[in-house]
């Protein structure tokens, strides 16, 4: 069976060579110019593609232990929606988890959550393990105040102070693995 | 003729083809557009002796390169560079300046800053503008992150007599007229601003980021 459909294949091969061989140089031409085309439709989908995870949505892969309890060290997909936080950053909320560009390290991308708005008064680390507990900064026009869920193990505005609202590049809505209808509702602190 | 006249309106049918088909090739030059070279004007005064000069009638059209910073995998700039960057304090604005320092660098302030010296954090950089007095840049906003810069300016395109690079500025040869004036006024300011930064070592990337 398997031979004889390896048959079927390299004769109709070996048939396609025959006629491209026996064809004339025009309609080879006029072929090698369709498959030309067909070569910047499939760029342009991906373009298309591509311009749309990068303005509108896309689901990503986070890694990371910044965020501990609510997001795990690998293997959480979420969905990120990267058009409301650019045409309406005073949208953003106390509570939300952005993604931004991290202001120390240019090539990096980072996961925090949102702490505090532009106006309001932040104690920059209550533990007093960054800085006096004491300390107090009323966070300026545009800014935000960031934080990391895994205290500990997070480099955030504790070290870097208030961070622009122009690094931010999307909002998290939602996680889609691991799923959270099958588990357990139920937490437990100690 | 009546035959005539319809195949006119005929004609007409085609015209929503055209537009989507100008809707289905628009992404390659968006994106093209987005992460290789774009064309701009130049609003504003920031820039003002260099972009903007009082003596054209025109605002100044740029070309400008984004692969450099968005795309390369080091970061392509240098002090010196002229580039454009989302505003800190507001998403929505678009700010020109030149970058003065660098990471690690000392910077002497200007007036509205409190302190007299900064030392660049780390993935930051200085920007100003060309005359302190008409911007609001780093002196008002201490050091940006890096990664606000969006793209490098390349040449003028508009207008025509001063389009191409920007070049280093020379003492030109024939030494009076507005020419030698201008030309000796920015060696001047080249000169002040590089005497107010101490080029330091960049930070090191430590293994263990998170």
């Amino acid at each position: 069976m398997i031979r004889k459909a390896t048959s079927f294949v390299f004769r109709y091969a070996r048939r396609e060579g025959a006629e491209l061989r026996h064809q004339p140089l025009k309609v080879l031409k006029e072929k090698g110019k369709g498959f030309g085309i067909f070569c910047l439709h499939v760029v342009n989908v991906g373009c298309a593609v591509h311009l749309c995870t990068q303005y509108v949505g896309r689901i990503s892969f986070m890694e990371g232990p910044s965020m501990f309890p609510t997001l795990a060290d690998k293997g959480e997909i979420v969905v990120e929606d990267r058009l409301t936080p650019r045409l309406f950053p005073d949208r953003i909320e106390r509570g939300d988890l952005v993604i931004l560009k991290s202001p120390i390290m240019p090539e990096r991308i980072i996961c925090k959550r949102v702490l505090g708005l532009p106006g309001d008064i932040i104690c920059v680390d209550p533990t007093g393990e960054k800085a006096p507990s004491t300390e107090h900064i009323v966070i300026p026009k545009g800014h935000l105040w960031i934080s990391g869920d895994n205290a500990p193990y997070s480099r955030d505005s504790r070290l870097y102070g208030p961070v622009s609202m122009s690094l931010i590049q999307s909002k998290l809505i939602m996680r889609i693995w691991p799923p959270t209808i099958f588990s357990n509702p139920l937490t437990y602190l100690d | 003729m009546l035959g005539n006249l319809f195949s006119k309106f005929r004609s007409h049918s085609n015209r929503p083809l055209f537009f989507r088909k100008w809707i289905y090739w628009s992404p390659i030059p968006l994106t093209s557009l987005t992460y290789f070279y774009e064309v701009k004007q130049i609003s504003g005064q920031s820039m003002k002796p260099t972009l903007n000069p009082d003596s054209s009638a025109w605002n100044d059209i740029c070309l400008f390169d984004r692969y450099s910073v968005l795309l390369h995998s080091e970061r392509d700039y240098n002090r010196e560079d002229i580039v454009t960057l989302r505003s800190p304090d507001d998403p929505r604005r678009i700010l020109i300046k030149r970058i003065v320092a660098l990471e690690g660098d000392t910077v002497k302030t200007r007036t509205p800053y409190p302190e007299p010296e900064v030392k660049i954090p780390q993935g930051h950089v200085w920007v100003e503008g060309d005359e302190s007095f008409r911007t609001d840049d780093s002196n008002l906003f201490g050091p940006v992150p890096a990664a606000l810069i969006q793209s490098k300016l390349v040449r003028i395109l508009w207008p025509p007599d001063r389009f191409g690079p920007i070049s280093e500025p020379m003492i030109p040869s024939h030494r009076s007229g507005p020419a030698y004036r201008h030309a000796m006024d920015a060696i001047e300011r080249k000169k002040t601003r590089q005497a107010r930064v101490k080029v330091g070592r960049p930070y090191g990337v430590d293994a263990n980021t998170y």
